[in-house]
């Protein structure tokens, strides 16, 4: 499933001029933090390490990245866990599996831009 | 269908098979484990019904992917404890298994498609989904100080195993760590894997330092049977509290002591599912092959060292063999080594069948309408891939059979004093170079008076021949006979034991039995650990070379011809305390190579076993001990009793095998009108 994000997503650079970081675990996204200034973050919820809510719950409570907005992926049958990270202050959530489009439009309301 | 189709198509089919034998596998394990099965189980069930998903959809096969969506969905929610572990759920899973198996199947050959109703299934599975009343939930965080963000972080999965710990009364603690943040991640898996050995991490909070460092904080929600001293003793750095207002009632101790160790299970979530790599058999046959010619050709440098040492040659000659000498040793060891790893890349566990015996078990059981515990045992044993498949029958056979006429009905072992419900045991273990496997049922056992007047019946045996347990033993393999008074719809399908020995034969084996009557039967199958290359005796006998597996060896000794009795006009040798039944093998092959005989000639004998029967080979000369390759010598051949095959022992000469079993087998049959004849011994 990641590789099938990354294609997407990675079409998406191109088409609309995104840098992206990609982090394959939980402890890899905090890890890369500290070097980036991020417009927006992507997360699944099942993930190694630590889950996307843990990762949502740290990113709202920090004084830094608080600010950054936050998209959370995942499958149909989590939808009790999108309401959690939707409570913890995710912005946006995306249902698997999605088109291009989607994520797209989603991803210019969670950057505001049009 | 082009090629790149073909190869997608064979990749999918290899990797599905694989997918679906581990999942069996699996099963097995729930099933064993019932409701107390550890979340790793159904997880792990749970990721391969999702990867074969993933996997038919991608090259879409919409039948595969949509059953094992249907069945993704129904152990997910399995997996969040909103259905609980039903005999019907599990018979539920084996069907699906056994669908998608048929499923793959049906991919090249379309004959099976017709056998396989989804549609019945699916609505099985909504069944089970919609009739179980959802758990009810009671608040887990009422017994407990939980913090409002560690609380709000769980996803629903980790609410539930929070559920599970505090229902299984175990220590819920909160463990908060400090790391620096160039290594956090290295060192907060350390302490996720130490924890898990006695325990469930069932969530990493991380937060930021707040003693204004540069590191990162976590904050873990742990399960453990470890109380708060315990675990701060193990975590130095780390502050524990525990989070339960009281302590669970009773001593945690005594509840854990039954508990199953767990597995990490996050990290059994980094690994792929599999460890296995697939490879093609016949590559492997091939690097096979390669390794033989190399043995042969080692054979031949091992023939002319000799040569060169026993010709009176010059010093120099001598100091040549000598080197000589040394690298073949050196060739030898590294060939051992690559023999060893090229065998070993061909085992697999003999559990990989162990699903398949196991739900022939189930399913028969419940056409005879007995109640029987399977034990399985030793399933990480390993035997050659190509055993381990042809092994599947006989033991289904030997299973059926313990079920059908071994155990009895459960009214006749309730009056036996026994208990009513069947048992089964299969236990598989390596001694040497053999594995063995044991299948032990506790049934009526096997009755020698019966065995003999069921022969009398079959014209098998005549009413006075002379009849013992061995005779018994021996009858139940001969082609025809069946005790059973009516031929049942499970073991009898006209084949017998006797196929089964045959079977088991081919693959070098041998079977034996061990009964008792009233408390059970034990059918031991032995086999070689691998058929492709063994260690031989090379004997010579009439003349001619011949060799004999050294597993069927136990020992080889030098007798004089005086020291020859004939016993009921047999001929025999005592060894220790036991008489040993001879076998002169240049007469078992008609080698007309007379040798004059007086009571001071010298003989050697090879005592050879074969199961439970053993013999003593009577040959002219030991030649040596070597490895030998064995090559199948062809139809015409084949059928001559006493021959497993031909190889090279060097300088292109060829000599025959010996299979010891048909051997002494065969020679026992006709010796018996004729001049010598083979007792066996057990």
């Amino acid at each position: 499933m990641r590789a099938y994000l990354t294609t997407i997503i990675e079409g998406g650079t191109e088409a609309y001029d995104l840098e992206i970081v990609e982090a394959a675990s939980g402890f890899e996204a905090l890890k890369t933090l500290p070097h980036h200034k991020f417009d927006a973050i992507l997360t699944d919820i099942n993930m190694p390490d630590i889950n996307g809510l843990e990762l949502v719950s740290f990113l709202k409570n920090h004084p830094v990245h608080r600010s950054i907005p936050i998209m959370v992926i995942s499958t149909e049958s989590r939808d009790e866990d999108r309401k959690r990270a939707a409570a913890l202050g995710a912005e946006e959530y995306l249902v698997k599996p999605f088109q291009a489009s989607e994520l797209i439009e989603k991803l210019r309301r969670l950057l505001k831009v049009a | 269908m082009s090629k790149e189709d073909d190869r997608a198509l064979n990749e999918f089919t290899g990797e599905a098979e694989e997918l679906l034998d581990t999942l069996s596998r699996d099963l097995v394990e729930l099933e064993a484990q019932g409701r107390d099965v550890r979340p790793e189980v159904i997880n792990k069930i749970f990721r391969e019904v999702h990867s074969l998903k993933g996997l038919a959809g991608m090259l879409g096969f919409g039948e595969i992917s949509e059953l094992s969506h249907t069945l993704e969905d129904m152990l997910d929610r399995l997996r969040m404890g909103k259905i609980e572990i039903t005999r019907d759920l599990i018979d539920l899973l084996y069907d699906a298994v056994d669908s998608l198996n048929r499923l793959v199947i049906a991919i090249n050959d379309p004959a099976v498609s017709g056998l396989i109703d989804i549609t019945g299934l699916t609505r099985r599975i909504h069944h089970v989904v919609s009739s179980q009343p959802q758990k009810a939930h009671d608040d887990p965080f009422a017994d407990l100080t939980l913090d409002e963000q560690t609380k709000k972080s769980l996803t629903e999965y980790e609410e539930h195993r929070l559920v599970e710990n505090v229902r299984g009364r175990k220590h819920i603690l909160a463990v908060e760590v400090r790391f620096d943040f160039s290594d956090f991640d290295e060192k907060l898996r350390a302490l996720t894997e130490l924890l898990s050995q006695s325990g469930e991490v069932i969530s990493t909070l991380p937060a930021i330092d707040s003693s204004g460092g540069a590191g990162i904080a976590f904050r873990l929600l742990y399960g453990s049977t470890m109380n708060v001293a315990e675990v701060a003793a193990l975590v130095p750095e780390g502050s524990v509290t525990s989070l339960r207002i009281a302590e669970p009632a009773g001593s945690a101790e005594s509840v854990d002591a039954a508990a199953p160790i767990d597995v990490p299970e996050e990290d059994l979530s980094l690994r792929s599912i599999s460890q296995t790599v697939r490879v093609d058999i016949s590559k492997l046959d091939h690097v096979m092959n390669i390794v033989g010619e190399l043995i042969i050709e080692k054979t031949q440098l091992d023939t002319l060292t000799r040569s060169l040492h026993q010709g009176e040659a010059l010093q120099q000659a001598r100091l040549t063999a000598h080197e000589l000498t040394k690298i073949a040793r050196n060739f030898d060891r590294k060939l051992n080594e690559l023999q060893k790893s090229v065998i070993e890349t061909r085992m697999v566990p003999v559990g990989q069948i162990y699903a398949k015996l196991s739900r022939t078990v189930r399913k028969v059981a419940r056409e005879l309408n007995k109640e029987i515990e399977l034990v399985l045992r030793g399933e990480d044993t390993e035997l050659d891939k190509v055993m381990v498949e042809e092994l599947t029958d006989p033991l289904m056979h030997i299973i059926r059979n313990a079920l059908d006429h071994g155990i009895e009905s459960a009214e006749e072992r309730v009056k036996a004093g026994k208990n009513p419900i069947g048992r089964i045991t299969l236990n598989a273990y390596q001694q040497g170079n053999s594995v063995v496997l044991d299948v032990t049922d506790d049934g009526r056992g096997i009755d020698p008076e019966n065995v003999r007047k069921a022969g009398i019946k079959r014209n098998l045996i005549a009413q006075h021949d002379p009849f013992d347990q061995v005779r018994a033993y021996e009858m139940l393999f001969t082609p025809g006979f069946s005790t059973a008074s009516a031929v049942s719809e499970i073991s009898g399908r006209g084949v017998g034991l006797d196929v089964v020995k045959k079977n088991l034969q081919e693959l070098k084996g041998t079977i034996d039995i061990r009964s008792v009557p009233g408390e059970g039967s034990t059918f031991r199958i032995m086999l070689p650990i691998t058929l492709a290359i063994i260690q031989a005796l090379v004997v010579r006998a009439g003349g001619e070379q011949f060799a004999i597996p050294l597993t069927s060896v136990e020992e080889s000794l030098r007798i004089y011809s005086r020291d020859i009795r004939t016993v009921e006009r047999r001929e025999v040798f005592t060894l220790r305390d036991f008489t040993l039944p001879l076998l002169r093998l240049a007469d078992a092959f008609h080698l007309g190579h007379e040798r004059d005989e007086n009571p001071d000639s010298k003989w050697f004998v090879v005592v050879t076993r074969s199961g439970e029967k053993v013999a003593g080979i009577l040959v002219d000369a030991l030649v040596r001990q070597q490895e030998v390759v064995i090559k199948s010598i062809g139809e015409r051949l084949k059928t001559i009793p006493g021959i497993a095959g031909a190889t090279e022992v060097g300088e292109g000469e060829i000599v025959l095998v010996i299979d010891v079993g048909t051997l002494i087998e065969q020679f026992g049959g006709k010796a018996r009108e004729m001049r010598a004849a083979v007792a066996w011994v057990s």
